[in-house]
């Protein structure tokens, strides 16, 4: 029996290591990606350890660690939700044919989770929290089985997350999301960012409240408990070991019950749904009986569905949103704005003008099958322009009004909105070139937004029109600097409203006039280049 | 007999790979025609620039009399189009899908969605309707591209692989509707790979392989003396009679 154990055990371990390899095996850029990774973790682990090390002795050594060992482990449980491909081991339904009994599997899956540079990570930070509670022998023993057991704690935790939740990771819901964890990440990288910077001004002290709670929550309470001891409280220590032993024992049982289940029953999505007529008859919307009919409407609708429904144009959208508010509001809440950083909004949004044919992906196809004059690709982009400005100019307007507000600089508010609409106006007009000279595939799964062999034409695309569109504001920033430095020139700076307003619509129109034709006349190449990856 | 569609000196090549070679075809019209081949023939390639999809590298295509790369406002508006390998707007529920292509053809809406009712009743959609179409199964799929396909009512429509990876029941949903539709005097000119299908469906061939045409006219001439459309395709690509050999003489039998 044991030697059939090990023997499980040691294969699904090779698995890993094979999985692993394999990877790697793939590309050389993949290869590449995986060692600077793996040496950025290290690295930053060896600095985590170094400054953990160094923090031993001082006032709020013991919050700071177990509030580092609660983060951690909260990573460990969200992080299989956000990359259901990560790890081809986490999905057991794989091995599902062979034949295995559930308690060998769950010795030998656990045993796998713990290969892999995550796990070393997290390694190096346990090891580097108890050198900096620990102050006694019978401290670092305790922390040796501490290591261990909140080791396996978060192992056993991503693998029980990863199970419950199996069935939403090999659903398409659970892609989309997965792609929208980039954006997850980045605003939590704010949050870590303004927490710091509170923690920064007012002292650490402010942690101790939490860890007071968090130091009898498993994982951290087995580090918890090497401070216990440390501080002589045996009774409490050994308690707090106990629960983090507990929880583990309490997790491994729940993982093993859903494994057992999810390798017994049949697999739900190949059943049919026997109430799908019920769902009710939708009303077209309010924004659908608004918009015009024919084409324009027809295009419009259907470029603001993706804007909510496809999950990359969805983060494409929603981090352009977001930079564009935080970038010049932030500026100005920390005093070193400037009111021309509102132009930010407009320059982001404007940026979603760029490769919409690659937008479509493949499904381009059903475009450029109703496109046969330069008419037709000039009402589509126009409907496609349309649409974007249905939420750029008012979302704009609002972001420089506000910025404008904490400045309290009024007096400049229609010069800022002018450059705003000249800007977005430059953007609409080379995103609608671009789009037709230089389109690209954006693939669907994952996170890369190029596809391979691309790069150099999306740089293009990109960099290239955002030269192109500031070159083409030229004259109305040339005119806002001249109406700024002249005498009496103040007195005529409301002017670049409607100057910056018409100059916008100007190019826009120019620009879309420009790329019709090409659009019209390159249909089987744009497909072409859209439907790569 | 007119010609829906019409073919001449047809060429491409995609860096050293030649993918069509010369192809020279006229289809009749108001047939329901085949265009068979392995694997890798050049169907998909072939398909694709007579759409207007794929530019060619030579050769012109005429549909219905229209240049397809000179006239793209006559050839557009008269065929339908349901090709292999491409997406569709997934992000849409089927009835969204059928609405957008139909005003985008240009189609006045209320007409669009009493065609779409239709369509979607007759394909066994209608209980699907309301779920995007990323939802849908491959079965599904065809239905509603080729749905889309036809809400125009096309002159030719051409199908790329209708019929792959589809269940028996939507296969046969799809047969009944090209059936009633090129009764009508409509033509409908589909790729496929399954001997069988198209012989049972179809009363014109025309044969691919490697970039070629080898054999094009009514069914019974291009099968001749052989005893299916199977036996006289392997004949014409010169793949029968290999021998099973002697390898694999472990496989089945008593022992493991």
């Amino acid at each position: 029996m044991s030697t059939e154990v090990t023997g499980v055990t040691e294969v699904v371990v090779r698995l890993k290591l094979s999985l692993l390899r394999n990877g790697l095996r793939q590309s050389g850029g993949r290869r590449a990606a995986y060692i600077a990774s793996a040496v950025v973790a290290l690295l930053f682990a060896a600095l985590q350890l170094l400054g953990l090390i160094m923090l031993r002795g001082t006032a709020h050594a013991g919050s700071v660690v177990i509030l580092l060992v609660a983060v951690l482990a909260l990573g460990w449980a969200v992080m299989p939700l956000f990359f259901p491909g990560g790890d081809e081991t986490l999905d057991p339904t794989r091995l599902v044919m062979l034949p295995l009994r559930p308690r060998p599997l769950v010795r030998a899956l656990l045993a796998a989770s713990l290969v892999g540079i995550g796990p070393l990570f997290t390694l190096c930070l346990f090891t580097g929290s108890v050198i900096a509670v620990a102050h006694s022998g019978l401290a670092y023993v305790v922390g040796v089985v501490a290591v261990v057991l909140s080791l396996l704690v978060c192992v056993a935790l991503a693998r029980a997350v990863a199970t419950a939740n199996i069935r939403l990771l090999t659903s398409r819901k659970g892609r989309d999301l997965a792609v929208l964890s980039g954006l997850v990440i980045a605003l939590g990288a704010q949050v870590v960012n303004f927490g710091a910077q509170r923690l920064g001004s007012s002292g650490l002290a402010q942690l101790d409240p939490a860890a007071d709670v968090l130091r009898w929550v498993p994982p951290a309470s087995a580090i918890g408990a090497v401070r216990s001891v440390s501080e002589g409280s045996y009774g409490t220590g050994f308690l707090q070991l106990a629960l983090t032993a507990a929880a583990l024992m309490a997790l491994i049982t729940v993982w093993s019950r859903h494994l057992t289940r999810l390798m017994t029953s049949p697999d739900g999505s190949t059943l049919q749904a026997v109430t799908e007529a019920a769902i009710p008859e939708r009303k077209p919307t309010g924004l659908t009986r608004l918009l015009p009919a024919g084409r324009t409407g027809t295009v419009m609708e259907r470029s603001l569905r993706y804007v909510w429904r496809d999950p990359k144009t969805k983060a494409a959208w929603v981090t352009s949103l977001a930079i564009g508010l935080i970038v010049p509001l932030f500026n100005a809440l920390q005093g070193t704005g400037s009111i021309y950083f509102a132009c930010f909004a407009a320059g982001m949004l404007g940026i979603q003008m760029y490769n919409q044919f690659g937008q479509d992906t493949s499904a381009f196809w059903m475009v450029a099958l109703t496109i046969s004059s330069p008419r037709d690709a000039y009402v589509e982009l126009r409907g496609r322009a349309l649409a974007l400005l249905l939420i750029t100019l008012p979302y704009a307007t609002l972001v420089t009004v506000l910025t404008t507000a904490l400045l309290g600089d009024w007096a400049r508010l229609p010069e800022a909105l002018g450059l705003s609409f000249a800007l977005l106006g430059a953007m609409l007009a080379t995103g609608a070139w671009t789009s037709a000279r230089f389109p690209y595939s954006i693939p669907q799964e994952g996170y890369k937004n190029v596809a391979p062999g691309q790069t150099g034409l999306a740089w293009i695309s990109i960099f290239g029109g955002m030269i192109a569109a500031a070159l083409l504001c030229a004259p109305v920033i040339a005119l806002t600097i001249w109406l700024n430095v002249s005498e009496d020139g103040d007195a005529w700076t409301w002017l670049l409203l409607p100057a910056g307003a018409a100059y916008g619509a100007g190019t826009t129109w120019l620009g879309l006039r420009l790329a019709a034709p090409r659009t019209a006349a390159r249909l089987p190449e744009i497909l072409t280049a859209v439907s790569k990856g | 007999m007119t010609s829906a569609v019409s073919v001449r000196g047809l060429w491409k090549r995609f860096g050293q790979q030649v993918a069509v070679a010369g192809i020279d075809l006229e289809l009749p019209a108001g047939k329901f025609i085949g265009l068979v081949g392995p694997n890798g023939a050049g169907k998909t390639t072939t398909l694709s620039m007579v759409t207007g999809l794929l530019r060619p590298d030579q050769g012109t295509v005429e549909v219905v009399g229209h240049d397809v790369w000179r006239d793209p406002v006559e050839v557009k508006a008269r065929i339908g189009v349901l090709p292999e390998g491409l997406r569709l707007f997934e992000r849409l529920s089927g009835r969204e899908l059928l609405a957008y292509t139909g005003r985008l053809r240009g189609l006045p809406g209320a007409e669009v969605d009493k065609r779409a009712t239709q369509l979607l009743d007759v394909l066994d959609l209608a209980g699907a309707q309301h779920k995007l179409v990323v939802d849908y199964s491959t079965g599904m799929r065809k239905k509603i591209g080729l749905a889309a396909a036809l809400l125009h009512n096309p002159e030719v429509l051409f199908l790329d692989e209708p019929f792959e990876g589809v269940d028996p029941v939507s296969a046969q949903t799809i047969r009944g509707v090209l059936e009633r539709y090129t009764a009508s005097g409509a033509t409908v000119v589909f790729s496929s790979h399954v001997m069988e299908l198209v012989e049972s469906l179809c009363d014109w061939v025309a044969v691919m392989a490697a970039g070629r045409i080898r054999a094009h006219g009514p069914l019974a001439e291009v099968r001749g003396d052989a005893a299916s459309l199977q036996q006289a395709f392997l004949e014409l690509v010169g793949a029968n009679g290999r021998a099973a050999g002697t390898d694999l003489d472990w496989l089945g039998g008593g022992a493991r």
